[in-house]
Order: C-alpha cells, then sequence, then structure tokens
C-alpha cells in the first residue's frame, strides 16, 4: 500500500481530487483568493497540491499548513464547482490527515488543547454573565455559543432581550463549547463537552432548542454525538427561526441590508427566515451585490479569524465594501462570528453600522419605548 | 530603560494596567507597554472609539484583541478622548513592532491633571513593578 493510501484524501477523496479540472471557477468566489490573490490558498490550487501529495510527489508537511489551514470552509468554491468537487470535505480530510502526521497549524492544535483543558474555545474560566437564570425547567433552552458569549456579549444581552420582550419562557444553562469546529480543522467533538451539554440541555425539560450561533445549530442538527437531543423530541431551531413571523411592533425607514452567513445560508439553506424578520422591521431593505448562495463569506469561519487575522479581517472589508456600495444605513446579520469580523474590520470612515437582527430589534424597541 | 528584556523608556508614565502615558501640551498621549505587548501576542483589532468619547480613570476605553486573547484598554485618567491612531486600523501592529512611537493609541484631554500623579515615574519605581510584574506572570504561566 502506497504511502498516501493511508491518508483519508486518498481513501475517501482521489476521485474528487482527480475530478478538479483545473478550470478556475473557483477563483471568482473565493474570499481568500479574492482578499490575497494567492493561487495556492485558492480551492485549484489546493486541489493542485493534494494532488501531487497523491502522486507521492509532496508531503502532507507543515509547510502546506499555509494553504490547506486557510480556507473558512465557506463552501462558494463547491457551490460553483462545474465538476462537483466538494472542497470543503476534502479540505476537512486533509487537515485531519495532518492532524494525524502531526503536522497541523499550530493554532488548531492550540485549539484543541485549549479545549481539553476549557469549556469554551477562548480559554476562559468564568461563564458570560448575562444576570440571567441558568439551568431551569423551561418550555425554550437558549444556547449561546462561545463567540456570543465571551466575544460579542452585547450581542447576546439584545437576543435575550428581545426573548424577554417576546415573554418566552426560557432558560439559559451552564453551556460548554459545543466543539463543532474542531471537526472542522483535523479533531474530533469533545465526548466531555458534549455530555455536558447534552446532561444541561435535556435536564430543562425544553421542547426546543434555540441557538444564536448558526455552527452550534449546524453541530447540534448533524453530528451523531448530539443526536440524543432530537432522539428526545426537542426541535432545534436557530433564532432567526425562531422569530421569524413574529410581530414586533417596530418599524423603521432607515435603509438595511443583510449579510448572509456561510454557516446560515449555504450550508444550511436559512434564507428566508431572516430577511422575514428584516422586511418587517425595514421595508427599505436592500440586497448585498452578493446574497443568498452568492454571498461572500466574512473571512471569519473555520478557525481563519484565529489562525490568518489579517486576511481575515482583508476577507470582512471586502464584504463591507458591497455595503458600501448598496448604500445601507445598516448591514444586520444572524452570527456573532460575522458580526465581531465585520465590526471588527469596519472603517471609521464608513459610517453605515454592524449589528446582529436581536441588536437591530433591541435599538428599535428602546427607541419607539422613548 | 531596560529590564530583562523589556524596554520601559523612563521619561513615560504606566498605569499598573500596562499603558504608557506621555504629556503632550495639553493632552496625554497613551499605548500599551512593551510587556504587555508581548504579553498578548501579535494584536490583530484595536478598537478605534470616536473622539469626544467621555473617559473614566479604570473604566473601558476600548478593546484590544490579539490571536489568543481580548484585553480592555482602561483609561489612566477622567477625561474626553481627542483623538485615535487611525494607522492601527489597517496596521495594529504597530502595536508590537513600535510599542512606544508609531504603535501610540489614543489621545487624552485630562479633566484632573493631578491624576497622572497616580501613575508609576521613574527608574526606581518602575524597575520594582516591572520585576513583580514578571514574577507574578512567571508564577501563573
Amino acid at each position: 500500500m502506497s504511502a498516501s493510501a493511508k491518508l483519508e484524501i486518498e481513501r475517501s477523496f482521489r476521485d474528487q481530487i482527480g475530478r478538479c479540472s483545473r478550470c478556475g471557477f473557483c477563483q471568482a468566489h473565493c474570499p481568500v483568493f479574492g482578499a490575497s490573490l494567492r493561487p495556492a490558498v485558492n480551492a485549484r490550487g489546493k486541489m493542485l497540491l493534494l494532488k501531487e501529495v497523491l502522486e507521492g510527489k509532496l508531503e502532507l508537511s507543515r509547510e502546506l499548513a499555509e494553504s490547506i489551514f486557510q480556507c473558512t470552509t465557506c463552501a462558494s468554491c463547491s457551490t460553483n464547482c462545474p465538476s462537483g468537487v466538494q472542497v470543503p470535505e476534502i479540505i476537512k480530510a486533509a487537515r485531519r490527515d495532518m492532524a494525524g502526521l502531526g503536522t497541523c497549524h499550530p493554532a488548531f492544535v492550540a485549539m484543541d488543547q485549549v479545549l481539553e483543558q476549557y469549556p469554551n474555545i477562548y480559554a476562559e474560566e468564568e461563564p458570560g454573565d448575562f444576570d440571567r437564570p441558568r439551568n431551569q425547567r423551561a418550555e425554550v433552552v437558549y444556547f449561546m455559543g462561545c463567540v456570543g458569549q465571551y466575544r460579542e456579549e452585547e450581542a447576546t444581552e439584545a437576543a435575550l432581550a428581545v426573548l424577554d420582550h417576546l415573554e418566552v419562557d426560557y432558560t439559559l444553562i451552564d453551556e460548554v463549547c459545543c466543539s463543532g469546529v474542531l471537526e472542522d480543522v483535523g479533531f474530533g467533538i469533545k465526548p466531555v463537552l458534549a455530555e455536558k451539554n447534552l446532561e444541561l440541555i435535556l435536564s430543562t425539560g425544553a421542547r426546543t432548542l434555540v441557538t444564536g450561533c448558526p455552527y452550534c445549530f449546524r453541530t447540534f442538527n448533524n453530528k451523531e454525538v448530539y443526536a440524543p437531543i432530537k432522539q428526545e423530541g426537542v426541535k432545534i431551531v436557530h433564532l432567526s427561526q425562531f422569530l421569524a413571523g413574529r410581530d414586533l411592533g417596530v418599524r423603521t425607514d432607515q435603509v438595511v441590508t443583510y449579510h448572509d452567513p456561510c454557516d446560515l445560508g449555504r450550508h444550511t439553506g436559512i434564507y428566508a427566515e431572516p430577511r422575514k424578520t428584516i422586511r418587517a422591521l425595514a421595508p427599505n431593505f436592500v440586497e448585498l451585490p452578493h446574497h443568498h448562495a452568492d454571498a461572500l463569506c466574512c473571512g471569519a469561519g473555520g478557525g481563519v479569524r484565529g489562525a490568518f487575522a489579517k486576511n481575515s479581517l482583508d476577507m470582512a472589508r471586502r464584504r463591507l465594501a458591497e455595503v458600501e456600495e448598496v448604500g445601507a444605513q445598516v448591514v444586520l446579520t444572524e452570527c456573532n462570528s460575522c458580526a465581531h469580523n465585520l465590526s471588527n474590520a469596519k472603517l471609521r470612515a464608513q459610517k453605515f453600522r454592524v449589528l446582529t437582527t436581536p441588536q437591530f430589534i433591541l435599538e428599535l424597541l428602546e427607541q419607539s419605548q422613548g | 530603560m531596560q529590564i530583562q528584556g523589556y524596554e520601559f523608556p523612563e521619561d513615560l508614565h504606566y498605569d499598573p494596567e500596562h499603558f504608557w502615558v506621555r504629556v503632550d501640551g495639553d493632552e496625554l498621549v497613551m499605548g500599551m507597554d512593551d510587556f504587555a505587548q508581548k504579553l498578548a501576542g501579535e494584536i490583530v483589532f484595536v478598537q478605534l472609539p470616536d473622539d469626544g468619547k467621555k473617559l473614566k480613570k479604570g473604566k473601558k476605553l476600548a478593546k484590544v484583541e490579539s490571536g489568543k486573547w481580548l484585553g480592555k484598554v482602561l483609561s489612566p485618567v477622567d477625561g474626553v478622548l481627542m483623538g485615535v491612531n487611525e494607522a492601527l486600523e489597517t496596521d495594529p501592529g504597530l502595536i508590537n513592532r513600535d510599542p512606544y512611537g508609531e504603535g501610540w493609541m489614543y489621545r487624552i484631554k485630562a479633566e484632573d491633571a493631578g491624576q497622572m500623579e497616580d501613575l508609576l515615574h521613574g527608574g526606581e519605581a518602575l524597575e520594582a513593578w516591572v520585576q513583580a510584574e514578571i514574577a507574578k506572570h512567571a508564577s501563573e504561566a
């Protein structure tokens, strides 16, 4: 058996890697290529490198980490690939191979190690303080996610305030990281963390699990370790689905646009619900030039914000240039990671605001109450 | 002066939260000191609030992020934010490369110049404080 046959990319994706016709359609959509103009970090470049690994011409060495790990797994490439190459799945397999070989990017090794020791990806020792009860019996359990709890606290506070306004019977829990991101970067979900979340979620007796994070939403829905949630009859929804169709009783004539998070849009197909809420709030809604399945990635996903921050913020600035192009006063999004990266990247000279939809709702509610 | 490999210019004043302050006419200029920037790692984001923001001593002025850390910049004095280093918007790494020069962060107009007395200044006090900080972080590591 060849050395490469021991690799997952050989066993599971040899055909797909070979199927890349090097047409370069992916270059038009890849956010990392758009920010860096480096072919090696575009999907076509990555497939060329992996083809050489399969042919024994290259090792899956640390030197390839800059390419293989610089991918937000946004799936813009595979969505537009005429040859049907599922690039994100191949990249994740290559990362698992590199982790196995000990050539994983150190930033992602660190992520795995942090979640061995801490209950969140930021190595924070204390939970965020949102001054609301936790671990109660309730109809709804709200899962904040690490970004919402430790980096976008105002967005989470707004989400909870909106739930309070709607008089939703909900509880927070002493949540720990869903750890789904580890499966994208070469490692695996931490069973201890998953068991803790399952125990806490199911102890609430809630019939609905609402999460503010699209990534946690995908993890709870798709990962086998979290199957007990649905097996117990608990419905899993993203906050944007939970809010859609509810009468919030406020409106504005501000020009508002919406950034589709990759984890909510391309990966999950949730496009209509956020827009239903936003259009009801803001009739002067305009789409960005790239929207729905064609949305530009904000640059934060797949661990890229942590490991390649400069390029991540450059990707976000390309997205924000579209907000300026359509003349929006506010850009809303339903993902705390997107909100974090976009608001960090926004220049002072850019006068529009970056908010999550719940932040915007709360603002309008507070204005209407004078 | 150099203290165990960390640069601490003696003509500056230092907040115990690891911000340096320099008097520049009737305004103060502040930034992160060498110890803090090394501990933080590569700075990737610096929040640059709007001019005119009211500041309270010891309260959050802005946020700073490195790849592994989210920190708060605390105002060393009561006052008003008069300006920011806009170069940090697209090159926050200036803080790491030149923390006392090109990496300056904020300009402040202090309400009470007397609050500067609370800041550390001068060789002996500085050395004692830095040595203690190095030891503290070494034991926490």
